[in-house]
C-alpha cells in the first residue's frame, strides 16, 4: 500500500475504531471500597470493610459490553475492633490464617467474565472471585450504575455499587462456623475517572 | 404494721416488682456500630462508620415498653480514606472538621428514645431525639431484626439486632457541599448488648 492510500485507509478506520474501543476507567481508591457483612451468633450483622482496593472498569456502550476487575488488599480489613489488651483484636484475627490469611494470600480478586446490560446500563457482572487462593464463579448484581459527564477540569466519572452473596466455606474459610455465619454478603462500591 | 405483716407484704410485692422491672442491657462497643450512608455525586453511596458507640437499652417485655440511649463519639468517624496523598487532609479529617461533624465543639452525638413500639415480644419502632451539632430533632428508628440469646455458661443473656433510620443533615445545620454530597443520610445501627 502506498503512503497516500494508507493514510486514507487509516482515516476511514479511525471513527470505527473509536466507536468500538471500550472506554477505560481506573477505580479511585478513595471512592472504591469493598464491604462485607456476616451473621454474628444469629443476633446481628457484623460489617467489615477493606480499606485498600484497586481496579479497572471498561465500558463499550455501543457493544453493550464491559469488564470489571477489582483487587482487594486482604490485610486492609477493618471491623473497627480496637486492639485488645494482651490479646489480639478481631481485625488481627481476621488477618490471621483463621480467616483471610493475609500473610499467605495478600490479595483477593474479582475478575469479570461477562457483563449483562439493560439498555445502556450494566445490571449483572459474572466473574470469578479468588479468595485464599481458591477461584470460584460469582455474579455481582449491579444495584446502581451511573456516569457523570466530563465538566471543566473533571473527567467523565462512572460508578455504582454491586452486591453478591457467597459461602465462605466454599473458599476454605471455615473458622467459627457455628457462631459466625457461612454466608457472606459482599458489596463493592466503585467510582472511576475515564482515562 | 408489725414485723410479720411487713415480711408478708414484701413477699407478696416481690413477684409483681420482678415482673414489672425492665431488664437493662449495655451495648458491647466491639459489636455495636453506628453506620451511615450518603449519596456521592449521584453516582455511589459513601459508607461511614463511627468506631466508638456506647449506650444502654431497657426492655420490659410484659409491659411492651423500652428505652434506648446511645452516645456516639463523632471523632471516631471512619470512611476508610486512610491515605492523605497530596491533599491538605484526608476525608475523615475533613469530616471531623467544622465543615461537617465539628468534633472539637460537639464531640458527641446522642440518641434518646421517647417511645418504643413492639411487634410481639420484640421492639419494632423507636421514636426519639437525635442531638447532632447541638441541634435536637426527632428521628425514628425501625428495628429490622432483634433477637436475644439466653445466658449459657459464663455468658449473660445477649440481645442484638439492626436498626435503621433516616434524616436530612441540613436539619441539623450540616449544610456543606449539599450539591455534591446528598442531604439524606441513612443510618444503620448494628448492635449487640449484654444483660446487666
Amino acid at each position: 500500500m502506498k503512503h497516500r492510500s494508507m493514510v486514507i485507509a487509516l482515516a476511514f478506520a479511525a471513527p470505527l475504531a473509536a466507536q468500538a474501543a471500550p472506554e477505560t476507567y481506573r477505580l479511585d481508591p478513595r471512592h472504591t471500597f469493598t464491604y462485607f457483612s456476616v451473621e454474628h451468633f444469629g443476633l446481628s450483622n457484623q460489617y467489615g470493610r477493606f480499606d485498600r482496593n484497586a481496579g479497572r472498569l471498561t465500558l463499550d456502550r455501543a457493544a453493550h459490553a464491559a469488564t470489571l476487575d477489582v483487587t482487594v488488599d486482604a490485610g486492609s480489613v477493618t471491623t473497627a475492633d480496637p486492639p485488645a489488651a494482651g490479646g489480639r483484636s478481631r481485625d488481627d484475627m481476621l488477618r490471621s490464617s483463621d480467616f483471610f490469611n493475609a500473610a499467605e494470600f495478600s490479595q483477593a480478586t474479582f475478575k469479570s467474565t461477562r457483563v449483562a446490560f439493560s439498555g445502556d446500563t450494566p445490571t449483572a457482572v459474572e466473574g470469578n472471585l479468588t479468595l485464599l487462593g481458591t477461584t470460584r464463579p460469582l455474579t455481582l448484581h449491579v444495584d446502581r450504575f451511573k456516569c457523570n459527564a466530563a465538566q471543566g477540569p473533571r473527567k467523565e466519572r462512572c460508578g455504582g455499587n454491586a452486591t453478591a452473596a457467597f459461602k465462605r466455606s466454599d473458599f476454605g474459610m471455615k473458622f467459627g462456623m457455628g457462631s459466625i455465619g457461612d454466608e457472606v454478603t459482599l458489596m463493592i462500591v466503585f467510582e472511576g475517572d475515564k482515562e | 404494721m408489725d414485723r410479720k405483716q411487713l415480711v408478708i407484704a414484701c413477699l407478696a410485692a416481690l413477684p409483681l416488682a420482678a415482673a414489672a422491672a425492665p431488664e437493662s442491657y449495655t451495648f458491647d462497643s466491639t459489636d455495636t456500630f453506628a453506620n451511615f450512608v450518603v449519596d456521592h455525586f449521584g453516582i455511589t453511596p459513601i459508607y461511614g462508620r463511627f468506631n466508638r458507640t456506647t449506650g444502654k437499652f431497657t426492655l420490659d417485655r410484659a409491659a411492651k415498653s423500652g428505652s434506648l440511649d446511645v452516645t456516639v463519639d463523632v471523632a471516631s468517624v471512619d470512611t476508610g480514606d486512610i491515605d492523605k496523598g497530596n491533599r491538605p487532609r484526608a476525608r475523615d479529617d475533613h469530616l471531623r472538621s467544622a465543615d461537617f461533624f465539628n468534633a472539637a465543639e460537639f464531640p458527641r452525638m446522642t440518641y434518646k428514645s421517647t417511645a418504643v413500639t413492639f411487634a410481639g415480644d420484640a421492639p419494632k419502632t423507636i421514636e426519639g431525639n437525635l442531638t447532632l451539632l447541638g441541634v435536637t430533632k426527632p428521628v425514628s428508628l425501625d428495628v429490622e431484626r432483634f433477637k436475644c440469646n439466653p445466658p449459657s455458661g459464663t455468658s449473660k443473656e445477649r440481645c442484638g439486632g439492626l436498626a435503621r433510620g433516616k434524616l436530612n443533615r441540613s436539619d441539623f445545620g450540616m449544610n456543606r457541599t449539599l450539591g455534591a454530597i446528598g442531604n439524606e443520610i441513612q443510618l444503620l445501627v448494628a448492635f449487640g448488648a449484654d444483660h446487666d
